[in-house]
């Protein structure tokens, strides 16, 4: 855990002491602000406009629950912390939290070296990290922890078989609803869990108590959060823990039946009852969901069944960067040398077998599963690998280190020996990072015998292999996660690394500059950081519910100019913003993205949006001269590339691309550039209130004066923005 | 007085309608020879139609029902090759997505006269290839009641895939005509389970006085790390992706196995990580006190040499192709 703490401060973002999760900040601020009951009812007026969102009812309350308790608690105690600071570091406690969780739930299952080990590997291990920053505030932060914890509870629940420990399951597994919509992967792998030990006949008296005090607590507190309300009753995701609940009931009825009947009896009985139930069961989901009382499937979790179906189907989610299929190199970027050590305790797991071990290994196999569908879904396999890469480990460790005196090991207690090895196995662990007392173990074994040498051999390759996966996460730390996703570093030609901040500063210009109450229109991915950081009011944002509500905005950027102008009068739009990398070669941009608009546009508007009209006749999707013509002219393209000609030697070349642009003549009718930050990166443009109709009769004058207007303005404003620097601290 | 008013009405339509009509009559009266060929035409093709779901064409047919002048239909040409020694694979598989398009508008209740479905092959209709310019078999093609086919009559099969319904999309896209996509239900699927669960539980029948099989945990546990390794090794990208096997420069003919860039992977160099990833497993494995070495001390040391080999090389190798794979990653491990 010291690890932890150590890598937290490496990955503290320099450049901004703010939560990464905009969205999450603002609600939290206003729970503190307000109180909680307010803060259920809150009607966000400020997120999809016109529509404007209940957050209360549409959001999973835990983080900001969470937050806002501590720093109520902080308060009383007269410690006055602010609550940004409190959200900045809410995510590095709870990865401690994780860490903690980890090693009991591991020394339930093996033993207490395990355990250490796995708290280390889970307080250093990429996959985690990514979620665990200073400065990410996600659910899934806290939600690692939760499901963790509930897990401990349930292994602790299922040895015990005693209603404390399954009402403790329950609750933590309350704490999961709460925090992340990942609870569902509970609420079926302990029914699982219950099911596999069914078949393989280790029922017990402790796995009905356990089972059935967790299901009924847990199915009724979980149904205490507002967003999630009855779906545990109506929904298909939760129908296999009801089943699971009666098939237990059926099967503990025969149990006791049994000791009234002959054997022969019995054991006919036995098999219908148990078959009869289980197809009873199932044919009534079946039943319920055709009629209706239960929803099927919904899309996200089909598609992770049926692999092809997102792509067909909802494109939004096929849009998600973090909802692809995951590659073998992203397994090792993420878990390196557990990747290829934890199958190994997968093996002496299941060799080594009992009640809770078999929940460890069908932990293992669904969470791989689920991994290698979408990328996002590592973070729930990252535990599970921790925990038996350490069990592989610190089992190899022990045959090496301790035993190697089999004549006093017998002598010596049990428990004497397992804190022996904890101890050895602690100091082990932090050698690593020290790379100091890394040999020391050898002599020691040296002079005891011939086989020591190769028992030096091995603890020392195994070292090495330790040593390679703590630099390996610390570099992955310090270069993939610990930027702050809203500044840009890029390194020059002579190493120097350049910030680029177009992103606060556009943001900056957006509140100082325009109403309070304007509207802006961009793509999804940038609503939460518009309503956090700018204060103003969006269309549509991260929370990608309203599919049809993106379509439009889709359609808007899709269009031509004036029928994007009728779209976005409709929408009341003030203000529209995009991302364009052109200038820099910033890939992530709108231009590359442009095709998902296009893509989910064209999902609702079928008749008025073509995907094929933006490629070439070849089928390629180019910004050049050869270009769709409906590409080159549709309000998007405009936006980016307006008066990118003039640029660059007049040339108007795209580094993103890597081609000149095709269409250098762009003026508008109803927008005026109004902002452009300093690398071009963020553009804002004005939409104009509709013209009066006497200027028509003289064209040719008005669109000259406009011209020259909104150049002037243009330039204005970078000179402005470079004049004042940005305040490290706003809002 | 109301229904006065109403039955004048109605006479004053009636005798409108008499006069269009009969004004109509004698204009067409010169296209009517026309519009029975047309007629006859229609009906000949919906003959067809209704015994198959896509009509064969060889090149007469098609330039009397495709290509003849007025037409009041639309007809979604399929270009293939289909003869057995063209050893066209693709074309077998764009002709069962055809076939379902085809299917689901005969049977929709929307069918009409309006849409005909119709394959070319080149081996029976060459001509009609070189007509239309196609150079490559199979495509897709929709030819409008009026006039040519434009730019995007062409189904783009390289950009769209051949799956049924984005056909039908793109169908829909052309002719305004909506077809639901009925797919006969895959049964191959549900018969291999079905087949493969009749023989387990047959298996289980033939041994019921002998189960003690099924508490065999190395048989579990190699099918868990299976399932694992195929996991971790990325065979869910390759099956979602569809990945070559392994990439041939056109240049100089070198066959490369690993994919350059850590977004992408080849087949051939999953399976090389799946097996590397196995030798590393069974490494620690063998380091670990089992069965085989159990008593035996020299067999033991033997087995912990090994082991230890194959943890340590492997693991290095794995390491040293992530390398290649991922730009700017400092640390290796034996091998550079």
């Amino acid at each position: 855990m010291d690890l932890k703490y150590c890598n937290v401060k490496d990955s503290l973002p320099l450049f901004s002491s703010l939560p990464h999760n905009r969205f999450n900040y603002r609600a939290t601020r206003h729970l503190v602000a307000s109180s909680f009951h307010d803060f259920l009812n809150w009607f966000d007026d400020r997120a999809w406009y016109p529509l404007g969102r209940i957050v209360g009812g549409t959001v999973y309350p835990g983080l900001m629950v969470t937050s806002g308790a501590i720093h109520t608690i902080l308060h009383a105690l007269h410690i006055p912390v602010h609550i940004r600071d409190i959200c900045v570091f809410l995510a590095p406690f709870f990865s401690g939290l994780t860490a903690i969780a980890g090693f009991a739930l591991t020394r339930e299952l093996w033993d207490t070296s395990a355990g250490l080990m796995a708290a280390c590997f889970l307080a250093i291990v990429p996959g985690y990290i990514s979620r665990s920053v200073a400065g990410s505030y996600d659910n899934e932060g806290i939600a690692i922890f939760a499901l963790l914890f509930t897990y401990y509870l349930w292994i602790k629940a299922v040895k015990r078989g005693s209603v404390a420990w399954a009402a403790g399951t329950a609750l933590s597994y309350f704490y999961m609803v709460s925090a992340w919509g990942g609870y569902v992967f509970i609420i079926n792998l302990i029914p699982l869990h219950v099911c596999v030990l069914l078949l393989m006949g280790r029922y017990s008296q402790r796995i009905y108590v356990a089972f059935c005090t967790f299901f009924i607590l847990g199915t009724l507190l979980s149904m205490q959060i507002p967003f999630v309300g009855f779906q545990p009753v109506r929904t298909s995701e939760h129908m296999a823990a009801a089943g699971t609940f009666v098939l237990l009931q059926a099967y503990a009825f025969l149990k006791y039946v049994q000791d009234y009947l002959t054997k022969q009896e019995f054991r006919s009985l036995f098999f219908f009852g148990v078959t009869g139930a289980a197809g009873a069961v199932f044919l009534g989901v079946v039943f319920l969901t055709y009629a209706g009382y239960v929803a099927p499937w919904s899309g996200r979790f089909y598609s992770l069944y049926d692999t092809g179906y997102a792509k067909i189907h909802i494109p939004i989610i096929a849009s998600v960067s973090e909802h692809q299929p995951t590659t073998w190199a992203s397994f090792f970027f993420d878990l390196h040398m557990l990747s290829c050590s934890f199958p190994a305790g997968l093996w002496f797991v299941i060799k080594d077998i009992n009640d809770e071990r078999v929940f460890i290994i069908l932990y293992a196999m669904s969470a791989a599963y689920f991994a290698g569908v979408m990328v996002r879904l590592m973070l729930t396999l990252t535990p599970v690998v921790c925990i038996l890469a350490s069990i592989c480990l610190s089992k190899t460790l022990n045959e090496y280190l301790v035993d190697d005196t089999p004549k006093k090991e017998k002598e010596q207690g049990e428990g004497e020996e397992i804190e022996e090895e904890t101890e050895k196995k602690g100091r082990k662990l932090y050698d690593k990072a020290g790379k100091v007392r890394k040999i020391k173990p050898e002599p020691e074994k040296d002079s005891e015998g011939t086989g020591n040498n190769l028992r030096g051999f091995v603890v020392i390759a195994i070292m090495m292999m330790l040593m390679m996966f703590a630099v390996h996460c610390t570099w992955v730390t310090s270069n993939a996660y610990s930027s702050p996703s809203i500044v840009l570093a890029s390194y020059s030609d002579d190493g120097t690394r350049v910030i680029l901040d177009d992103f606060r500063e556009a943001y900056y210009w957006l509140r100082q500059n325009t109403d309070e109450y304007a509207r802006v229109m961009s793509w999804w991915d940038y609503g939460y950081q518009i309503a956090g950081m700018a204060n103003r009011t969006t269309l549509v944002d991260n929370n990608t519910w309203n599919n049809s509500h993106i379509a439009l905005v889709g359609k808007a950027m899709s269009s031509t100019e004036p029928k994007a102008y009728e779209i976005m009068k409709m929408l009341d739009v003030n203000y529209v913003l995009v991302i364009f990398g052109g200038v820099i070669g910033f890939s992530g941009d709108d231009i590359n993205k442009f095709l998902w608009m296009v893509r989910i546009a064209e999902g609702e508007h079928p008749q008025d949006i073509r995907e094929s009209d933006y490629f070439t006749t070849n089928g390629e999707f180019r910004v050049d001269k050869a270009g769709a013509p409906t590409l080159l002219n549709c309000l998007m393209y405009k936006m980016c590339y307006y008066r990118f000609g003039e640029v660059q030697n007049s040339i108007g070349y795209d580094r993103t691309r890597g081609v000149e642009i095709g269409n250098k003549d762009i003026s508008f009718e109803h927008l005026e550039e109004a902002y452009t930050t300093q690398n071009w990166l963020v553009r804002i443009y004005k939409v104009l209130d509709v013209s009066n109709k006497e200027k028509v009769t003289n064209p040719t004058k008005k669109s000259k004066k406009k011209k020259f207007s909104s150049k002037k303005y243009g330039q204005v404003g970078p000179t402005l923005a470079s004049s004042d620097p940005f305040p490290i601290t706003i809002c | 007085m109301k229904s006065s008013v109403k039955a004048s009405v109605a006479i004053l339509i009636l005798s409108v309608l008499i006069a269009l009509y009969s004004i109509g009559h004698a204009a067409k009266s010169d296209g009517n020879k026309k519009e029975n060929q047309l007629g006859e035409r229609v009906k000949q093709l919906s003959d067809w139609g209704s015994k198959r779901a896509v009509i064969k064409m060889n090149g007469d047919k098609y330039r009397q029902f495709v290509r003849m002048a007025p037409r009041n239909y639309s007809v979604i040409i399929m270009f293939t090759a289909m003869q057995p020694q063209r050893q066209c694979s693709v074309c077998q598989n764009v002709n069962d997505e055809f076939q379902i398009v085809a299917n689901s508008w005969i049977y929709s209740p929307s069918y009409s006269n309006k849409l005909f479905f119709a394959s070319v092959d080149y081996d029976e209709a060459p001509d009609v290839f070189n007509a239309m310019k196609v150079t490559a078999a199979p495509s897709i093609m929709h030819f409008p009641p009026k006039g040519k086919p434009k730019k995007n009559d062409v189904y783009d099969m390289q950009r769209l895939g051949i799956q049924a319904e984005v056909m039908v999309k793109w169908v829909t896209e052309r002719t305004d005509i909506q077809i639901r996509i009925f797919r006969p239900p895959n049964y191959s699927g549900t018969i291999t389970l079905g087949v493969l669960m009749l023989m387990v539980a047959g298996f289980l029948y033939f041994r019921r006085n002998n189960l003690e099989f099924l508490y065999n945990k190395t048989m579990w546990g190699v099918a868990a790390l299976s399932i694992v390794f195929a996991m971790t090794s990325g065979q869910m990208w390759n099956h979602i992706r569809g990945p070559p096997y392994a990439h041939r420069n056109p240049q100089n003919g070198q066959v490369s196995y690993i994919h350059g860039s850590s977004q992408g992977q080849f087949v051939a160099e999953t399976h090389i990580i799946l097996l590397l990833n196995c030798a590393v497993t069974v490494g620690f494995i063998m380091m670990n006190k089992n069965p085989i070495s159990e008593g035996d001390v020299r067999k033991r040391r033997v087995l912990t040499v090994i082991g230890l080999g194959l943890v340590v090389f492997f693991f290095s190798l794995i390491l040293s192709i992530f390398r290649a794979k991922y730009r700017g990653y400092p640390y290796s491990f034996l091998i550079r």
